[in-house]
């Protein structure tokens, strides 16, 4: 009366005798059946459905050994999870599990089913600047443009932080790209280095990493020393469509440095409209009037582009200038561009048509915002170049019949950026020339 | 018994035609991966750099081998030289497998 073990009950025996005389049906020729009879078969194609059907001991084994990885990849002590070409995470190991509890989602941590990218977006303040690059890493991976991209991260939260490298590697898989990201806990290496003595070098790899994630070239060409010091006064922050940083004879409270946002400088004379003379990117600073010794700006700086930037405020900037000569290097250099900038575009705006004036405003811009595709309405355009509504809009139509860009909803696409070129005043070849716009 | 090819025979022997082979397996699946290893074997001694083979899982491209009239997996398939042949199975005899492939162990020796 005992009850017959699952896989010899009489209705699993029918299953199985039934469906060896569909394999057989299926499996015509006596080479085929021979090898099936020797158990030499792990698969039968099956034309009605177009698949492979795995016979039970292939399945078996394939379980097995799939079984065998996930615990192999359990035990490892880096933390790993495996993404699809979408970026959803769809397995992750025990470590990573693990890392996620530990930090309730923070320093990218993302649990199965969730989007790594989407989660990059999200990111905390403190982490973003990271997040953003390790985001740009893995959309190169998954593009398949690069096999692999390595990265240190630094993520913050109350009561500490925790530093480690993380390693995206691509996958190929039915024909379509996946990604395994590993993650390296680096903080206890690094706090006893620091406690080995070694205090100074090892903080300054910290915001060598850091520098390296961040988008601004300006911040970017400091020494790590430099940086360092600099880092404990910046903030990062959102600065949106619209936002005036400063008005004309206002005291400058802080220097931003954009990341992937867009400042305007305009200059607003009475009883006209504003006047665009200066555009500031990730290539520069806004505020560099400070590096002078001037803490009043002489300028409206208008957001015309959101995204994010990194700001100081004036006071301690002027500090960490006094004792950073690269800073001032970087600074004045940074000065001494945007005057030619603004010296080209007084130029420009008095002797040139207005549609060679916006496609070089159109170059200007593609090239700070590294994008091909910004939000623009007739009317900021107007403002940007000085002119009536209705010379902006014949400027875009007329560059738009010659196919060089194309205008939806506000939205302008560059399509080519050669007859751009072209198109755009010689003010533009002549700020390549002089180092101030990145040469084609 | 005639299998076993002695060492000057195969030197004396070069191959100067290339054999292209395609090989259908499942996964990791246990006969699957069998059979690359024993092709693997009979490839490194009977045919050195001689012979060309692709190897096609039928898991991640099932079209592909009901296109080229697979059956089962593992199998051969010589493409060439002609005349076309197939072998079914963990490719473990390797006397079917080099009849097959046109290679006669006894005419090597």
């Amino acid at each position: 009366m005992n009850p017959a073990p699952p896989a010899r009950s009489p209705s699993d025996l029918t299953a199985e005798a039934a469906f060896k005389d569909w394999v057989r049906r299926l499996v015509k020729g006596a080479a085929e059946l021979e090898a099936l009879e020797a158990g030499q078969i792990d698969a039968v194609m099956d034309a009605a459905t177009g698949s492979a059907i795995l016979l039970p001991g292939a399945q078996a084994a394939l379980q097995g050994s799939s079984r065998l990885v996930l615990s192999a990849l359990d035990a490892l002590p880096g933390e790993v999870c495996v993404l699809d070409s979408a970026g959803t995470v769809v397995m992750t190991n025990k470590a990573w599990r693990a890392f996620v509890v530990a930090r309730a989602g923070a320093g990218l941590g993302v649990s199965e089913g969730a989007n790594f990218l989407a989660a990059c977006r999200n990111a905390g303040a403190p982490e973003r600047v990271h997040a953003e690059a390790v985001a740009a890493g893995l959309r190169e991976v998954l593009a398949g443009r690069r096999k692999l991209f390595r990265c240190e991260y630094v993520c913050q939260f109350p009561g500490g932080h925790c530093a480690f490298t993380l390693t995206i590697a691509g996958i190929a898989q039915d024909g379509a790209v996946h990604a395994v990201v590993t993650r390296e806990n680096v903080t206890e290496r690094k706090r006893a280095r620091l406690a080995r003595g070694s205090g100074r070098a090892k903080t300054s790899r910290i915001a060598a990493v850091a520098r390296a994630g961040t988008p601004n070239r300006l911040l970017a060409s400091l020494p790590a020393k430099e940086y360092e010091r600099l880092l404990a006064g910046l903030e990062l922050v959102k600065l949106s469509y619209g936002d005036v940083l400063y008005e004309p004879g206002e005291q400058m409270r802080y220097a931003y440095f954009p990341s992937d946002c867009l400042v305007s400088l305009l200059t607003v004379v009475e009883g006209h409209r504003a006047l665009e003379v200066g555009l500031v990117g990730r290539e520069g600073m806004v505020g560099s009037r400070l590096a002078l010794g001037i803490t009043v700006s002489p300028v409206r700086a208008l957001v015309q582009a959101t995204g994010m930037a990194v700001r100081i405020k004036s006071a301690r900037f002027l500090q960490e200038f006094r004792r950073s000569p690269a800073l001032q290097r970087a600074a004045f250099r940074f000065t001494d561009a945007l005057t030619m900038q603004v010296t080209q575009t007084a130029a420009c705006n008095r002797f040139h048509v207005v549609e060679a004036r916006l496609a070089r405003w159109l170059l200007m811009t593609r090239e700070r915002l590294l994008s091909g595709e910004f939000h623009l309405t007739h009317e900021f355009l107007a403002d940007m170049l000085g002119v009536r509504r209705a010379g902006v809009t014949a400027a875009a139509s007329a560059l738009q019949r010659q196919k060089l860009i194309r205008y939806q909803r506000g939205i302008i696409t560059i399509l080519d950026q050669q007859g751009l070129e072209l198109a755009a005043c010689s003010c533009y070849r002549h700020l390549q020339v002089m180092g101030l716009e990145a040469a084609t | 018994m005639a299998r076993k090819p002695t060492k000057a025979g195969t030197a004396d022997a070069p191959v100067t035609t290339v054999v292209v082979m395609r090989l259908y397996i499942a996964g990791k699946a246990p006969n699957s991966v069998k059979a690359i290893a024993n092709l693997k074997a009979i490839c490194r001694r009977y045919l050195k750099d001689g012979y060309k083979l692709e190897i096609v899982d039928v898991c991640e491209h099932p079209r592909r081998a009901l296109t080229d009239g697979v059956v089962v997996t593992p199998s051969l398939a010589k493409l060439s030289p002609a005349p076309a042949s197939n072998v079914i199975g963990n490719l473990s005899d390797t006397g079917s497998v080099l009849a097959a492939l046109g290679l006669h162990a006894g005419a090597m020796e």
